[in-house]
């Protein structure tokens, strides 16, 4: 599939993609959106790339690493770096939850603030489910995007 | 002041498996956080148990308002007796099944993300005993079945991933159909917390509820609680599943995550649909209402399971296989009381019908992890589990011939073991129905009893006969007992004769359950729905 037509198409459509799930992470809180589809879109858009480019292009095109061939999938840098981020996502997920408890809150209570008078923005609501969101959005990116390139690497 | 302590269990094990995830390069501090873990796990599921049961001036329920949101809209924990007892059965398999695993899964193997799913395992179960919202019911199964499907497919041969498939197949299916029992019966109830639909469906004229659908749609649940609890006819992904499962997890498998099933049929039918009318007249079923519906499948699952496992276990050729035909069986031991209760208009009979139930549980769940550990100790010491390659296991290793005796012995009900006191109930409760109200199904059910305890004997019998006593062939001599396998082993056989020696307050805790099963008011009195009222 590494056509030119694949290549361009790529270029143009990822950086889209990548904006739109970001937006859609940072406004989950009150609108259509979230950790999980934010998630899903940024999937899409690295999925893409690896239509496009090839499983090693991450690590090679774009961080300008060398690849070492040979070794497993499992233990490719990039799928090492999946795994870490899914963990981490799960991590922040439970500690984003027990920080309730710790207020003598139940469990996975959630607050906000809203911070007036920034620049541009006039207000900004910062709420901690923001946080909660983030690490569903690693737990979806690290989980798909690891399935995604052992079974692709097979 | 919030009580922490509800959805301590859950928090728990959820930190479990992010400790393991994190720990995973280092091995040994993987194992003992896992260990750890579990323990902590016991701990708060004791904690639990002792300040909303078991401690004098306890409360007998606790309802936890998750992110504080109130009762219809948010998502509610709800720890009552009976959450109590599942939980304190699942702590106790769970814990055994750990220490066990450490010795008895191969260390390569222990790495692959093992103890991050034993753990998640843990999640799941608590997550269903513990919630009053039967859409998140739905998805405690769903956390619990995907870490199954991975621990059936665990060591990645072809049988394994044929069970796996089998195993995955069904339960999409099952789970879809729950999905459309749920979506159902939000449509007609108009609510999904639980404490809320028993208010609605007390006085169904009021919020404008059509009994009719609600009765169907109970029906398609009996149908997928059925299919996880592996009730014949929805038994054959069990052996096939159980022989694919490292058998530590075969054990957790068996002793809790098939108790999740008979827990949701209880919970949905006796304290949730327990006062409600189906509302049609099925010419076969008298006194029209979703327990009445109950009690006839269930007795007629409950009987093909007692004869399908008994007759499947005397046949079976290798311990494990023996082991899985027979916890079918012994779920329909738990099926037939549970029917009794359903079948039942007299109050404490149906409240004795459910102890009977749980006390069999806990034996059961206790006993066949005996006897799922005891077979991987055998597997790992002598590299088989046939019963024709083994023999002699009894002078080679009297402990582990010791464990092996107190399960099977608890599994046919001698005194003063657990079993002993789940048989007597079981019995005691399907002798009160017959007496009661005599009936065919009621001396069918009691016939099936008397025939799958002889069927029990037979085939721990031929377990014992095989496998610990007679020459002891090549591989027995060889083999190299693990003495860390037999002291946990031993250990749960302590575990299985001081619960029925102190039985006393096992029965005051499983009474307590029983009540708060078959009691809806008080469940609805503890979550208080009532933010959902139009004013």
């Amino acid at each position: 599939m590494t056509t030119t037509m694949m290549k361009t198409t790529a270029r143009i459509v990822v950086p889209i993609i990548l904006v739109v799930a970001l937006s859609l992470l940072l406004q989950g809180h009150n609108l259509p959106g979230g950790g999980f589809i934010g998630g899903v879109l940024t999937t899409v858009a690295l999925a893409l790339i690896y239509v496009a480019h090839g499983l090693d292009y991450l690590e090679s095109g774009v961080l300008d690493r060398e690849v070492e061939s040979g070794a497993g999938i499992f233990q490719h840098r990039t799928v090492l770096a999946y795994r870490k981020t899914f963990v981490f996502g799960l991590a922040v997920v439970a500690g984003s939850g027990v920080a309730g408890v710790s207020f003598e809150e139940p469990f996975l209570t959630q607050a906000f603030v809203i911070v007036e008078d920034v620049p541009i923005y006039h207000e900004i609501e910062l709420t901690s489910a923001l946080v909660f969101d983030v690490g569903v959005y690693c737990v979806v990116v690290g989980g798909l995007l690891t399935i995604l390139s052992v079974v692709g690497g097979e | 002041m919030t009580e922490q302590f509800v959805v301590a269990p859950l928090v728990v094990a959820l930190l479990g498996v992010v400790l393991t995830l994190v720990l995973r390069r280092r091995p040994l501090v993987q194992r003992a956080a896992s260990l750890g873990g579990t323990v902590a796990y016991a701990a708060a599921v004791g904690l639990l148990a002792w300040r909303v049961v078991l401690a004098p001036d306890a409360p007998g329920a606790a309802a936890y308002q998750l992110g504080g949101w109130p009762a219809p809209f948010g998502i509610t924990l709800v720890a009552d007796a009976l959450s109590a007892f599942m939980l304190v059965i699942a702590a106790a398999v769970g814990l055994a099944a750990v220490a066990a695993s450490i010795r008895v899964v191969d260390r390569a193997n222990q790495r692959v993300f093992y103890h991050p799913l034993f753990h998640g395992l843990l999640v799941g179960v608590t997550g269903s005993f513990l919630t009053g919202d039967l859409f998140n019911l739905f998805v405690w199964f769903e956390v619990m079945l995907l870490v199954s499907y991975v621990f059936v497919a665990f060591y990645g041969g072809p049988e394994h991933t044929a069970a796996a498939f089998r195993y995955l197949v069904l339960n999409v299916f099952g789970s879809a159909v729950f999905l459309l029992a749920v979506g159902g019966l939000y449509a007609t109830v108009g609510t999904l917390n639980m404490a809320d639909m028993v208010r609605r469906l007390s006085d169904p004229v009021a919020y404008g509820i059509d009994p009719a659908p609600v009765g169907g749609l109970t029906a398609l649940l009996i149908g997928t609680f059925a299919l996880k609890a592996g009730l014949v006819p929805f038994q054959f992904w069990v052996p096939g599943a159980y022989r694919a499962a490292p058998l530590p997890v075969a054990a957790m498998l068996a002793g809790v995550t098939k108790k999740v099933g008979m827990y949701a049929i209880v919970r949905l039918f006796f304290t949730v649909f327990g006062n409600a009318e189906a509302g049609v007249d099925l010419p076969w079923i008298p006194g029209a209402s979703p327990l009445a519906l109950l009690a006839p499948l269930l007795l007629a699952m409950g009987i093909a399971s007692i004869l399908v496992g008994g007759f499947g276990a005397v046949g079976g050729d290798t311990v494990d296989e023996l082991l899985a035909y027979s916890s079918i069986g012994q779920v329909g031991f738990i099926a037939i009381p549970v029917a009794v209760a359903a079948a039942t208009t007299s109050a404490s009979l149906r409240r004795f019908g459910i102890l009977a139930a749980l006390v069999y549980a806990l034996h059961h769940a206790l006993a066949k992890t005996l006897l799922f550990l005891s077979a991987a100790t055998i597997q790992g010491a002598t590299g088989t589990n046939r019963l024709a390659d083994l023999g002699g296991l009894a002078g080679r290793s009297p402990p582990l011939a010791g464990a092996f005796l107190v399960g099977s012995l608890s599994l046919i009900g001698v005194p003063p073991l657990t079993g002993f006191f789940g048989k007597l109930f079981v019995f005691e409760a399907s002798i009160r129905r017959v007496v009661t109200t005599p009936g065919a199904g009621g001396m069918a059910g009691l016939a099936v009893l008397f025939l799958g305890a002889l069927l029990t004997i037979a085939y721990t019998t031929r377990a014992w006969l095989g496998g610990f006593w007679g020459q002891a062939p090549p591989a027995v001599e060889r083999a190299r007992i693990d003495p860390a396998q037999v002291a946990v082993l031993v250990a749960l056989s302590a575990v299985v004769v001081g619960v029925g020696l102190g039985f006393d307050p096992v029965y005051r805790f499983a009474d307590a359950a029983a009540t708060a099963a078959v009691d809806g008011s008080a469940y609805v009195e503890t979550v208080d729905p009532a933010g959902g009222d139009p004013v």
